[in-house]
């Protein structure tokens, strides 16, 4: 019986193409505007980092003073530069990184070469095998370099590409802010989206063009910033030339805890060592730590523009604008077929089947809206990737999305046809046989 | 025309109407909503800096320290006046660009913040390069110009604030000559400049600006330098500029250089880009709802030939018939309208709730029933159009 609705229902919207035709448009353009947005925020919030966000962590302490006008609860985000260095001593652990970021005058180490500005990333040498890092050449610095303050670095491909040609630079030297640096390495194309490791400093940002070694980089002249630093006090540019300021904070730190049972003692260490602050006197508030995990702490942050929040809103504000037009339509279909209806009733068929028949003709008319529906999310990303916000690249429909449209567009025609088939179904058989 | 006959029509197509007029309040209210904000955005971006947009450029010069420079701050300063085409040149950033943000005290011990103001720091003729417009006082004497080597350590320095800061710090009473406190220092306020606004996010608080210039000399310091143009000159006098101040500081990167109309554009660059995603969203609802409109209107024109053909055997116009569905659908979009009021009002409020938005003032509404007065009516048009030209034979046609 279904193949016979399937074969009565194309008859049917052959019959009346401009009206299935609108319908049809009213669900493609629903769909393609609710799909583009869902694309761009499910790109947004996706995991940056698949299969290792679930042993990754954020500890934070509060080292601010107990009467701070206005202050939240939340610890700072980001630690100061004293309790950087002790979390980053803090207990056996798999793996950690502190890190900041800034920009560098550099070039290469050659005569009459230009200087240009490059961002870099201070960090220690777990950061690359913690996160994943993929290494093109070379390999990362050892934990003996970040102990003596070796000058070497790792390139990104992009930096690689204009300072060397793209050439395999490893054992090579650049000049950054006038202390020459050994490559030891070059990544290949890494920028985890959001930018979990650094939300303060922007969570769609492009990824930093290279790194250097977090106490080498600390020893630098101290005249390029210190990544997202924050102050607390009357004075905002306290420290501006001066990272260990005691109220301001701008390291992020990282750490790996593998099982449950390091999560909880990594937690009471925090506790413990804020204890142990308050005894000295550094720290004022009561222990004050948080311990998140990668995915918690994106949450936390609220990483996903508030646009395209409110976009998504508004889309599906669009597509139930779409759905209520389509359900307009297909009560002034169903009816229309009332005679029809009629006959088919007074020839045997139950109220089911005619209720059955109708939600096919939905069915057909979502499946048919959908596939339209997909080329104008298509062109809707398009359009989102040439809007000049950082978050755009990331635009891309990929299958699991593509199913979702699908799969929306039909389960959206079905409940539009639901109460509209019913109230087909309804149809007194005696009134229409007799209007014939 | 009479009302009576549609309205007796309507109320046998319940279920019609009654999409008909929730599509209409739905779109109403997302439409009101969407104009709001898009020309929120727009309005924004073309609210004056209050300076001298026009003719001022930036030139981003990073020092490096360590390596040999022979330049100074005041040679610079010199070297750029010198340009042909440059009016004023001084040591300092324009607004929208890296501004900050600092808070002011009215009391010595900085217990009470009165506001949170944005601060110009810059070298000698900050003002003047800017090109602001003084109301009030007198602009920065330069005997009075603290000496930049104290730089942050001053007691006290004067200052041109803008008008609305004044009136936020000293409400009613005269700013002149009076005193207030930054994070490090105390401002006497030398002078009240019209605006000055450091960042457009449409707050109040963008225009608390203060002024404050010293007296820069020997200094080896990179950071942002300053053009003002003579009108209409200012991308060749940039350029020209740019080049020079990097022969005379071969140990600075030149990282960036930009005009004021750059910098605005890079300011409301992702804005805009949401502005347009929306203008997008609007026409795609505008497009549903006129399809959903003229969809269901040719179904009742074809549902009802045989009526109509009987209306105009009986003597009706086909102008008649032609009002008769123009009003059906003035007063389907007019409930819809009064719905959709509705509607908008607890969708701002909602987005006010989540997205900080502003209420909607009642003028988008008026606006938005306009829109979709005229869009059904252009989409009952086709419809209505076959309708009236349904011929009187038909009444006498079974169907």
């Amino acid at each position: 019986m279904p193949g016979y609705y399937l074969d009565l229902a194309l008859r049917s919207l052959k019959r009346t193409p401009i009206l299935a035709g609108l319908m049809m448009l009213a669900i493609a353009l629903g769909i393609g505007a609710s799909i583009t947005m869902l694309t761009v925020l499910h790109n947004l919030s996706g995991n940056p980092l698949p299969g290792r966000s679930d042993v990754l962590f954020h500890p934070q302490v509060d080292p601010r003073p107990a009467d701070l006008p206005g202050a939240s609860d939340e610890p700072p985000d980001d630690l100061t530069y004293i309790d950087a260095v002790n979390l980053y001593k803090l207990g056996a652990v798999p793996r950690r990184a502190v890190m900041s970021s800034n920009w560098l005058p550099t070039r290469r180490d050659a005569p009459g070469t230009a200087l240009a500005m490059e961002t870099d990333r201070a960090t220690t040498a777990d950061f690359f095998a913690m996160f994943g890092v993929p290494f093109v050449y070379g390999s990362a610095w050892s934990a003996q370099d970040d102990a003596s303050h070796a000058q070497v670095v790792v390139l990104s491909q992009v930096l690689n590409q204009k300072l060397f040609g793209g050439a395999d630079s490893v054992g090579k030297t650049v000049v950054i802010a006038t202390k020459i640096f050994r490559v030891v390495g070059v990544i290949g194309d890494w920028n985890p989206q959001p930018r979990f490791y650094d939300v303060d400093g922007g969570a769609f940002n492009d990824a930093d063009q290279m790194y250097l070694p977090f106490f080498t980089w600390l020893d630098l002249p101290q005249d390029y910033g210190y990544g997202p630093m924050n102050c607390w006090g009357n004075d905002p540019n306290a420290g501006e030339h001066d990272p260990k300021a005691p109220q301001c904070t701008w390291a992020q730190f990282w750490v790996e805890l593998d099982t449950p049972a390091q999560v909880e003692s990594y937690r009471q260490a925090l506790v413990h060592y804020s204890g142990q602050q308050r005894q000295m006197g550094r720290f004022q508030r009561a222990p004050n730590v948080r311990l998140r995990g990668l995915l918690d702490w994106l949450d936390a942050k609220h990483v996903i523009p508030v646009t395209v929040r409110m976009q998504t809103w508004i889309a599906f504000g669009v597509f139930l604008i779409c759905m209520v037009n389509t359900v307009g339509l297909m009560v002034a279909k169903f009816l229309r077929k009332s005679g029809e209806i009629g006959v088919r009733r007074a020839l045997g068929a139950a109220r089911r089947d005619v209720f059955a028949q109708c939600l096919i003709e939905a069915g057909v008319i979502g499946v048919a809206g959908g596939l339209f529906g997909l080329p104008l999310a298509w062109l809707g990303l398009w359009m989102v990737r040439q809007q000049p916000v950082s978050f755009a690249a990331s635009a891309h429909l990929d299958l699991a999305m593509l199913g979702a449209a699908l799969a929306l567009a039909v389960v959206a025609a079905l409940g539009a046809g639901a109460w509209p088939a019913w109230r087909a179904s309804r149809v007194a058989p005696a009134l229409q046989v007799k209007s014939l | 025309m009479q009302i009576r006959p549609i309205l007796a029509a309507l109320r046998s197509h319940k279920t019609a109407v009654t999409l008909l007029v929730l599509e209409i309040a739905l779109t109403m209210a997302i439409l009101g909503n969407l104009v709001f904000i898009v020309y929120g955005t727009l309005q924004r971006s073309r609210t004056p800096t209050g300076v001298a947009e026009g003719q001022i450029g930036l030139i981003q010069s990073i020092g490096v320290i360590g390596e040999d420079n022979p330049g100074t701050v005041g040679d610079n300063i010199a070297l750029l006046q010198r340009v042909p085409g440059v009016v004023a040149a001084t040591f300092g950033g324009p607004p929208l660009w890296y501004d900050s943000a600092s808070n002011a005290f009215l009391d010595p011990d900085r217990q009470h913040r009165v506001a949170r103001m944005y601060e110009f720091t810059g070298g000698q003729g900050l003002s003047r390069t800017l090109g602001l417009h003084l109301v009030e006082g007198h602009d920065l004497q330069p005997e009075d110009l603290p000496d930049a080597s104290q730089w942050g350590s001053v007691k006290e320095v004067p200052a041109l604030i803008t008008r609305a800061l004044a009136a936020k710090l000293f409400p009613g009473g005269r700013a002149l000559g009076q005193r207030f406190y930054d994070g490090t220092s105390a401002v006497r306020v030398q002078g009240v400049v019209d605006h000055l606004r450091a960042e457009i996010t449409g707050r109040p608080d963008d225009d608390y600006s203060v002024v404050i210039e010293y007296r820069v000399g020997a200094q080896d310091m990179g950071g942002g330098f300053m053009i003002r143009s003579e009108p209409g000159r200012l991308e060749p006098t940039l350029l020209a500029a740019a080049a020079a101040l990097q022969k005379a500081n071969p140990g600075h990167v030149q990282n960036k250089v930009y005009t004021m109309a750059e910098l605005r554009e890079r300011y409301f660059r992702s804005d805009l880009a949401t502005g347009r995603m929306l203008v997008a969203i609007l026409l795609i609802l505008l497009v549903v709802t006129a399809l959903g409109v003229s969809g269901l209107a040719s179904f009742w024109v074809q549902q009802r030939r045989r009526q109509i053909g009987m209306r105009r055997a009986l003597g009706a116009t086909r102008g008649d018939i032609l009002r008769y569905f123009q009003a059906e659908n003035f007063l389907i979009v007019t409930a819809g309208v009064v719905l959709g009021a509705v509607f908008a009002f607890a969708l701002n409020l909602f987005l006010m709730h989540r997205f900080e938005l502003a209420r909607l003032p009642t003028g988008y509404l008026a606006v938005g029933a306009l829109v979709l007065w005229a869009l059904g009516q252009l989409a009952v048009l086709g419809p209505a159009l076959r309708a009236a030209a349904v011929p009187p034979v038909v009444a006498t046609r079974s169907v």
